[in-house]
């Protein structure tokens, strides 16, 4: 957020000591104080407010948290932090967990939603929450997370919104359910004798019944009309005539009544009165400033003393407000009456707010005031801030309501816009604006003493960094367009450009290169690494943790290319700690990073471990993982119900994984068709493999490129397991000379850890068993430091002849022992015949063990990251199959079968 | 008030349209200016018509919103053909 929080937007607003009591309404609100939501739907100036402080007096013991809606609450960000803080005025310290979250640009609202509303269902007392001028709220993400909300609330928490127009919320619903109190227009209308006592007790008028009639049809109840008939008679000699030349005509009331009322104050109030009504809040400075006066502070408290429709916005008599609909007819009065003033007062109020540090306040008058130019200067002045909160969006609004000439003048502001465009993801007119900048700085000195009359620069700090600004602007533009060789020369320039301390565009043209590398792949990997490395340090530098993660998941992804899993490895570990010792709440990405451990920690055969990483991702949530992370979980768990034996449940979570892919900027390296594939070749689907391969255009002749490696590789899986299958000997040749060209491909771009696949590889392709040594002993020689496992182990039964073909030839002594035990460990875990009639699954199996040792429901679910129903669905299931009817007969069977592992 | 192109400058249909909008009460034609220059006329029947040309969907909403925060209630709002439009019966006071 750029202001800080504008705590008069929490004020509980204050019972006026001239209110009319209102019992019906009153008992009203208690009631909806115990259901969920109470809506107060009503247009301006029906006592909506009024009402509600009137029950907050009346009950004064309960915790009711307050927030004053306007404009600006809009974006979702700004909303969501707002009631949060207001809930914290009552609550202390609920939602704090929270509040970090929805700075990032498009946080999913229900997790931090969850967080409050857990926090918010151990609190012992009730909690009301009052949402005043709702109807100023237009936005469909609002609304969605106010329907969770609402549908999550717990039942000590109430909901009070007070609007203009109904909220699409589900009302209906509510309504059936009798969670709704619902106080509408018709309601909230004065009734005869509500409008005789607030005409006669509280104004001190002396109306006969018949007048009081009159206003009283003429007003139809309006509240605010009432008021102000009110203020138009006080004092007034001929009341029966006011009421009777008032009654008369159709003019709308309000106006006529203001009318009245500006009619009957001094010159300066009226003055007064019409020049401060442009401030959507005042107070005494401001309203100098704008009026040019001396006075305004006791003006105002004049103003609210005499209820001229002056709201106080906070306790100590520094802000206060307009009552809209009087707002409205003075603005209608100004631009009809003084038209030509208005710019001149919305230029002063700028002035002020500049003065202020209220960037954006100052900003709207300006434009008000239609000074373009004063406008132009003040965004120049707040793109850095803006860039560094995040609010690109906000920017870019600024920018699209400047005139284009006033833009053009402006190298700043035409960079700046080129970089919110960019940041909104609309490449169109990107390139014209950067053309504009240079355009300006074409051959002109860089100091404001020699710059041509034309340019307009107000942030000289910002023009110094111009030439480095449109380098990383074209580079991002160039990868977005997939042309990598100018995404490399415009970020290379950038670094060229940008001074050592310039730790961010640094550190984003490092980025940018590091993803264009890895894209190049075949020779660039470790360029690309380095990139990646530079891109990190200098993130760090510039304080900006949080973007490191995505940056740490490539950094890996290269490593363990390139065969390096120890440094993958303490890539993850590393980021982890950094973040850590960085202090503060987690961060997202955290989530991405224990799914990357768990991977290595499957290779590596230590499948314990990498399901506890897998359970630890989970766990943080979904916010706390980056737009991909779903996917990838998904993937990597796959991979360890593959080394479990599971196949059918990891083809299972491959097709979960291909619903929920989300792309990025990285490329797709894996694609899941692939994995898909392989596992089809595991699991002897061979038909399905090989049409896996038809679809994506694969053949074994295929020119060679990093990009598809993968797949050229799964290719060659496919057309050894076709050999094997059928004994085409033109499927194996064509295997063994693709997996010799990707060899050779492989080894030239280092990625070793594809090397030692192929080796693997060409190893059981091999006719003979002595034929396959060789390859398999390079293997094992390139993987045993990094303790790979699962890339023998996963072949089964083939790979364990060659093993011991190695024992007996001395090659890897330890490491080949090791291996041949995870082997057998492998086979021995399976029972072949479990003597049923429909055999219990593998899944099955597990639940079946579990349920032999002493843990729970809900132990055995998150004993194998699974959901309870999953769990009750299997055993289930067991129970079934075993013909029994509870978990003691179940495992006694389980013994007589011998289906449990022996202790 | 300016004249309602039913054409963008390229030529492609929009939702530029006259509109009357009939709101309960007589509204002073001073508001004219409140109301972005649309043009009020006060009808005998104790309403008030705003028209004029709406140059969007979302414009006529923003309109719209102006009407509800004045409290004024809405009768009708019609979008007029330009080529036949409606008589109408004005009796300015």
């Amino acid at each position: 957020m750029t202001e800080p929080l504008l705590e008069t937007k929490l004020y509980l607003p204050k019972l006026r000591p001239d209110v009319v009591a209102r019992p019906r309404l009153s008992e009203r609100l208690r009631r909806g104080a115990e259901s969920k939501l109470t809506l107060i739907s009503a247009p301006a100036g029906f006592g909506k407010t009024t009402l509600l402080t009137e029950w907050l007096a009346a009950t004064p013991e309960r915790a009711v948290a307050w927030l004053s809606l306007d404009q600006k609450d809009s974006r979702p960000a700004t909303f969501w932090t707002y009631l949060i803080t207001a809930l914290q005025t009552v609550v202390p310290g609920v939602g704090a967990a929270a509040l970090p979250l929805l700075q990032s640009a498009d946080a999913p609202i229900e997790p931090v939603l969850t967080i409050v509303i857990n926090e918010l269902g151990a609190v012992p007392h009730d909690v009301a929450v009052v949402l005043d001028d709702y109807h100023v709220v237009e936005s469909p993400d609002i609304e969605e997370g106010m329907i969770f909300l609402l549908e999550h609330l717990p039942s000590q928490v109430h909901i009070v919104i007070a609007t203009r127009a109904d909220p699409r919320l589900p009302l209906a619903r509510l309504r059936a359910r009798g969670e709704l109190v619902e106080i509408r227009a018709a309601d909230l209308r004065f009734s005869h004798d509500e409008a005789a006592t607030y005409l006669n007790a509280v104004v001190g008028l002396d109306l006969t019944a018949a007048n009081v009639a009159l206003l009283g049809e003429r007003t139809e109840g309006w509240i605010a009309a009432l008021q102000l008939a009110g203020l138009s008679m006080q004092g007034r000699a001929d009341v029966g005539g006011f009421i009777a030349g008032f009654a008369g005509n159709d003019r709308y009331i309000v106006d006529y009544l203001v009318d009245e009322v500006l009619q009957r104050q001094p010159d300066h109030v009226r003055t007064f009165l019409l020049s401060t009504s442009i401030l959507e809040r005042l107070n005494g400075a401001l309203c100098d400033a704008v009026t040019q006066r001396h006075d305004s502070k006791a003006m105002l408290e004049k103003l609210e003393h005499g209820n001229l429709f002056v709201v106080p916005l906070d306790d100590i008599r520094d802000w206060y407000r307009y009552h809209r609909l009087f707002a409205d007819v003075l603005q209608a009065h100004l631009l009809e009456s003084r038209p030509d003033e208005i710019a001149a007062l919305h230029v002063r109020a700028s002035a002020w707010y500049q003065q202020d540090g209220d960037t954006s306040e100052a900003i709207r008058h300006a434009m008000a005031g239609q000074d373009f130019d004063r406008a132009a200067d003040l965004v120049e002045l707040a793109i850095p801030v803006m860039r560094r909160i995040r609010q690109e969006a906000t920017l870019h609004g600024w920018l699209k309501a400047l005139p284009a000439d006033v833009i053009r003048v402006r190298p700043v502001l035409s960079v700046g816009l080129a970089g919110a465009l960019l940041s909104v993801g609309e490449f169109e007119g990107v390139e014209a604006r950067l053309q504009d900048a240079e355009g300006l700085l074409q051959g002109n000195g860089i100091g404001p003493a020699n710059r041509p009359a034309e340019i307009v620069v107000a942030n000289e700090e910002e023009f110094q960094r111009l030439p480095a600004a449109i380098a990383l602007y074209r580079a991002a533009g160039a990868l977005a367009h997939g042309d990598v060789p100018a995404t490399v020369a415009h970020a290379q320039l950038v670094l060229d450009l940008s001074p050592e301390d310039d730790h961010l565009p640094r550190a984003a043209a490092a980025g940018l290169l590091g993803i264009a590398y890895w894209i190049t792949g075949d020779s660039r990997l470790e360029a690309g690494h380095q990139a990646w490395a530079e891109c990190v340090a200098g993130l760090y530098r510039a304080g900006h943790i949080a973007d490191t993660f995505g940056c740490s998941i490539g950094m890996a992804d290269i490593r363990r290319v390139q065969g390096r899993l120890g440094d993958a490895m303490r890539t993850y570990e590393q980021a982890l700690a950094h973040a850590g010792a960085h202090g503060g709440p987690t961060l997202r990405g955290t989530a991405d990073m224990y799914v990357g451990m768990s991977e290595i920690c499957r290779e590596r055969d230590d499948l314990p471990a990498a399901l506890e990483h897998l359970r630890h991702s989970q766990e943080l949530g979904e916010h706390l993982g980056l737009p991909q992370n779903p996917y990838r979980w998904r993937v990597a768990m796959a991979g360890v119900r593959e080394a479990e034996g599971d196949l059918s449940g990891a083809l299972e979570l491959l097709n979960d994984a291909e619903r929920v892919y989300r792309g990025d900027f990285f490329p797709n390296v894996r694609p899941i068709p692939a994995v898909r594939a392989r596992l089809w070749v595991t699991q002897g689907s061979l038909e399905q493999a090989l049409a896996w391969a038809r679809e994506q255009g694969l053949s074994a002749t295929d020119d060679l490129s990093y990009m598809r490696e993968f797949e050229h590789v799964t290719l060659a899986r496919v057309l050894l397991a076709q050999h094997t299958k059928t004994r085409d000997a033109a499927a194996l040749q064509s295997a063994i000379g693709l997996l010799q060209r990707l060899l050779e491909a492989a080894e030239e771009g280092g990625r070793t850890g594809t090397v030692i696949e192929i080796l693997v590889l060409q190893a059981l392709g091999a006719g003979a068993v002595s034929d396959g040594l060789v390859p398999l002993e390079r293997a094992l020689t390139l993987a045993e430091s990094q303790g790979y496992v699962r890339i023998f182990v996963d072949e089964g039964p083939p790979m364990a002849l060659l093993l011991r073909a190695a024992a007996k030839d001395g090659i890897a002594r330890g490491y080949v022992r090791r291996l041949l035990a995870a082997l057998a460990k492998t086979e021995t875990d399976r029972p072949i015949d479990q003597g049923l009639i429909e055999p219990l699954s593998e899944r099955e199996l597990d639940v079946l063990r579990l349920l032999a040792t002493d843990l729970n429901g809900p132990e055995i679910a998150r004993s194998l990251v699974v959901s309870l129903n999953t769990v009750r669905t299997h055993t289930k299931n067991i129970y079934t199959k075993l013909d029994v009817n509870d978990r003691r007969a179940a495992v006694r069977r389980a013994g007589e079968l011998d289906l449990l592992p022996k202790r | 008030m300016s004249e309602t192109a039913d054409a963008t400058e390229d030529g492609s249909w929009d939702d530029a349209g006259q509109y009357e909008v009939r709101l309960k009460g007589h509204l002073d034609p001073r508001w004219s200016a409140w109301f972005d220059g649309l043009i009020l006329t006060e009808d005998s029947d104790g309403t008030t018509v705003i028209h004029g040309a709406v140059i969007d969907q979302a414009a006529l909403h923003g309109l719209l919103q102006k009407v509800r925060d004045i409290g004024l209630p809405l009768v009708s709002v019609t979008r007029v053909d330009p080529n036949h439009p409606a008589v109408h019966q004005f009796d300015p006071r």
